[in-house]
């Protein structure tokens, strides 16, 4: 029996998700099933909708697999959100691993509608910035782009002013003016030219970003549920922590490229002190008291998924 | 005009252009906000969020005037060489065919509001919840339905339509 | 039926639908609807994409600029701003050869820099100009097709919604596709008058002149069109410069035309009352279309004809000029009977991934901008062919004394200026391209 899976997601087919992460995975899938599973790639919501409803087309069946942001759907994953919380996830491959193992102890409730292949984080978030930032209180009254929901609390805590806009509207509004800064990881930088608009590019001391986005891969569980047995197996064995890992390393390989792009040319990167760090670290943990209250009034233990979720980066961050 | 089915749809028209005007005030108050942002002001939250729900609003808001003159874009290269029957037979099918699909596509517009409303998902800045967006435009939507099933019964010479729409010419 | 052939048979079923005069949204709503729901093999699949289907289209952010423009248009009419500008250009030209209808040209030009849509130029410009142009002596044919010609600088000058939909559709930023149609849009507009120039020489009955004005009447006159310069300055410039995103210009050339309008008295009950009912009609049959082409879209999307057709294009070694041709001359023989949003909501997803994937020496950003500037010209011209011109049609509606046939017959020469300009733009890319690449 031959199965076509249609994979739908947002980016355009250069991006790092789907030339780096997704096409591998697909590939892999197809040999590992003798060819007999087959992954049709469609990028760019091909088969129509806007990015927020990928997650309903795999539940619902419209499509058999997406990719996608959960932070495009606030309200939906308030466990899962833990992982956006500000300056704790670094590295996206031990990011990506511990976030998968949360989910699964944790959070399975929130995509019990699918059959869930993996979930990952990006690399550590920084500021891009016209203006060099090298401290807390250069961020005051400047405009910056973030990226969701937490992201957005987050800046008006260090004083910025959120500006919520699509990454691809990111590089017209930073070269005209509408924004003055944006909050992207490195590997985003050269799809949207970041780095030739502006020249400063504000991390921090430590392994920890000053956020990170969630992602999930989630089929529908119907399209799965048909599958014979052996090709369950195949699917089963590129899901969970083998996944989670794979898009995590493309999120790795994607930063290293955006990086390299910025130093060679000439660019001001700017690594915030332990001192400085600390500043930024103690004013964002108002976001974390603004989170707990907001997930409390849900009936969810906000500091002991907190707690939890440290817990398994240090563990894979080892 | 007194006709409650046309009155209805052309206040609803109207009311679309009137929150269409809302909107772009509020655009621009958001951009002088944005412009201003050193003087502490900034721009109004959320308004990416409210001018779309605000369009779709409009827009189900001026479907049923539209198809009550005839305002749709078609083709009518072939019209004058159909026979009397013929036409007839056509007009009934486009009427239908609207009728139908339009059940169709609200019927699941309330199944998506009512699935947003369990779900709990909220718009991105304001953080309201996205089923509010999908009930108000309901309103508009569903007597849609109602237009589109009384023109449909005009067409059939089941009623008679008010002078000046009795005719299905084109307007464009 | 296997997904390819079934889209492959999509197409003349859709024509047929649409050839007996069902509304073409509606048209590509059935077939597309009916084609996911082949492909799918099963209902629910297809029952579940059309939750968000009609709500999801009528808010997507970029769209909004639609209806926002074509209010602008309709307080621009209401603001007086037609007829000031049509008096200014025949102050100015009128008492030259053919210069009444040079005015009207011009007057269609600067009421296109604040209106996105053609049929609402050719409508409100045919408004103020028929009468004028027949005291002047001009005849049915030249009246008519000047003006239909005319109507369509409301969409080959920016704003342009139809360029705002094919930007949309193929990814591309606003702001610089208004940037590229600037020029293009321009050289249109001389071209028409050089047309009527030469009209005029050589049937010198079609036309009269009227007595020169005074200057100090022509001041005058010229002092009465500030406010359109005014706001085509801040909405193109403001877009252009991105000081706001095109949606939000458009809400700023909307408020502006708007506040123009009712200082200048033009907001008073029945009128404001059409105002709002045209921009509903107006909206309501956009958004119809683009609704209809969602669902047709998704459709051939999940067939992967588009993709099958980009490859077999890509491996049969046509030159990429060839192929450009081929698409562009398939939209001038379409456009004589299609309307121009359905054909470019229609086609762009198959031809754009061709383009995109053939090499003419340029970046595929600039070709796609200049894809998307040539495709604009030639299914404008789509409004003015014969038999289905809908500006044509929007101009003998309001002349009745016209006959349809004079009408096909003084639109002709202007067809072939925007043949000729096509012919340029096509070999000369640098013409489109340049204001872009001057702002990188
Ligand atoms: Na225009
Ligand atoms: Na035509």
């Amino acid at each position: 029996q031959n199965v076509t899976l249609r994979f739908h997601q947002m980016l355009p087919p250069q991006a790092t998700i789907p030339s780096k992460a997704i096409k591998p995975w697909a590939e892999k899938v197809e040999k590992e099933s003798g060819g007999r599973i087959k992954v049709q790639q469609f990028n760019a919501m091909a088969l129509g909708g806007k990015p927020p409803e990928l997650f309903d087309q795999a539940k619902d069946g419209v499509v058999d697999i997406i990719w996608t942001v959960l932070g495009y759907t606030p309200g939906r994953f308030p466990k899962a959100e833990v992982f956006e919380l500000p300056f704790l996830v670094g590295d996206p491959v031990a990011g990506s691993k511990a976030f998968q193992e949360y989910v699964e102890k944790n959070a399975m409730d929130e995509f019990k509608d699918v059959k869930l292949i993996a979930v990952h984080v990006h690399g550590p978030g920084l500021i891009h910035s016209k203006d060099p930032v090298t401290k807390l209180e250069d961020l005051k009254g400047m405009k910056v782009r973030g990226g969701s929901r937490v992201i957005n609390i987050m800046l008006e805590q260090l004083g910025a002013t959120p500006i919520g806009m699509p990454v691809p509207a990111v590089g017209e509004a930073l070269s005209k003016g509408v924004i003055s800064a944006t909050t992207i990881p490195w590997e985003v930088v050269p799809a949207v030219k970041v780095q030739q608009i502006v020249k400063n590019h504000t991390g921090f001391t430590g392994s920890k970003g000053l956020y990170t986005q969630t992602f999930a891969v989630a089929m529908n569980k119907a399209s799965y549920d048909k599958l014979p047995a052996d090709l369950k197996k195949v699917i089963d064995a590129n899901s969970g922590q083998i996944a989670a890992a794979m898009f995590g390393q493309a999120m790795a390989d994607g930063d290293k490229a955006g990086l390299g792009l910025a130093q060679k040319g000439g660019n001001n990167v700017i690594t915030l002190d332990a001192a400085e760090t600390q500043r930024w670290q103690r004013t964002a943990a108002g976001v974390r008291a603004v989170w707990y209250k907001e997930v409390g009034d849900k009936g969810i233990d906000g500091p002991k998924l907190a707690a939890e979720a440290e817990a398994l980066i240090a563990k894979y961050s080892k | 005009m007194t006709h409650p089915v046309y009155a209805i749809s052309r206040a609803m028209a109207w009311f679309g252009a009137f929150v269409l005007v809302l909107l772009a005030a509020m655009s621009v108050i958001s951009i002088a906000g944005r412009a201003l942002s050193g003087l502490g002001l900034g721009p109004v939250p959320g308004d990416f969020e409210l001018v779309e729900a605000g369009t779709a609003l409009a827009v189900f808001s001026f479907l049923p005037w539209a198809h009550l003159k005839r305002g749709h874009a078609v083709v009518d290269l072939m019209w004058r060489v159909y026979p009397a029957p013929m036409r007839r037979m056509l007009d009934i099918l486009a009427d239908a065919l609207m009728f139908a699909l339009w059940v169709l596509l609200v019927w699941r517009m309330g199944v998506a509001m009512l699935d947003y409303r369990d779900n709990g998902e909220v718009t991105f800045i304001l953080q309201f919840p996205v089923w509010w967006g999908y009930a108000a435009s309901m309103v508009p939507a569903t007597l849609g339905c109602v237009v589109y099933g009384w023109r449909l019964l005009e067409t059939l010479g089941l009623i008679t339509p008010p002078s000046g729409f009795e005719s299905a010419e084109v307007v464009h | 039926m296997d997904p390819l052939t079934l889209a492959a048979w999509s197409f003349p079923a859709l024509l047929l639908l649409i050839f007996l005069r069902i509304p073409i949204g509606l048209a590509m709503l059935a077939v597309g609807l009916f084609g996911s729901w082949q492909v799918y093999g099963s209902a629910a699949p297809l029952l579940n994409q059309m939750k968000n289907l009609a709500y999801g289209q009528f808010s997507t952010h970029s769209l909004s600029i639609v209806p926002l423009f074509l209010l602008m248009g309709q307080f621009a009419t209401l603001g007086g701003m037609s007829q000031a500008l049509f008096k200014a250009a025949e102050a100015f030209i009128g008492h030259r050869r053919g210069g009444v209808g040079m005015a009207a040209i011009g007057a269609c030009a600067g009421f296109g820099s604040i209106c996105g849509s053609s049929l609402a130029t050719a409508a409100t410009m045919g408004q103020v100009a028929l009468p004028e142009l027949k005291r002047a002596g001009y005849s049915g044919a030249l009246s008519s097709g000047l003006l239909a010609a005319g109507g369509t600088l409301g969409i080959l000058i920016p704003p342009s919604i139809v360029l705002v939909i094919y930007a949309i559709l193929a990814e591309q930023n606003i702001a610089k596709m208004f940037a590229a149609a600037f020029v293009p849009g321009i050289l249109a507009a001389l071209g028409y008058m050089l047309v009527i120039n030469l009209y005029v020489r050589f049937s010198p009955q079609s036309a009269g002149q009227i007595e020169p004005m005074p200057w100090a009447e022509r001041w005058r006159a010229l002092a009465a069109v500030w406010p359109v310069l005014l706001i085509f300055g801040v909405v193109i410039g403001g877009i252009y410069t991105g000081i706001f995103t095109p949606t939000e210009g458009a809400a700023v050339g909307a408020v502006a035309t708007g506040v123009l309008a009712w200082q200048r008295g033009g907001l008073k009950g029945s009128k404001l009352r059409e105002a709002f009912e045209s921009t509903a009609s107006g909206t309501a049959m956009v958004f119809l279309i683009v609704l209809g082409a969602a669902a047709y879209n998704s459709f051939l999307a999940l067939s992967q004809l588009p993709q099958e057709l980009a490859m077999w294009v890509g491996d049969q070694g046509f030159s990429p000029y060839q192929v450009l041709w081929a698409i562009l001359i398939f939209y001038l023989i379409a456009g004589c009977v299609m309307d121009s949003l359905s054909m470019i909501l229609l086609t762009i997803p198959i031809f754009f991934p061709m383009i995109s994937g053939l090499d003419f020496g340029l970046t595929p950003e600039e070709t796609a901008i200049w894809f998307g500037v040539l495709v604009l010209i030639v299914v404008e011209v789509g409004l003015i062919t014969p038999p289905v011109g809908m500006n044509l049609f929007v101009i003998q509606s309001m002349a009745p004394d016209i006959k349809i046939r004079d009408a096909y017959r003084g639109v002709l020469p202007f067809v072939a200026s925007d043949l000729l300009r096509v012919a340029v733009l096509v070999a000369v890319p640098a013409i489109t391209l340049f204001v872009v690449r001057l702002n990188p």
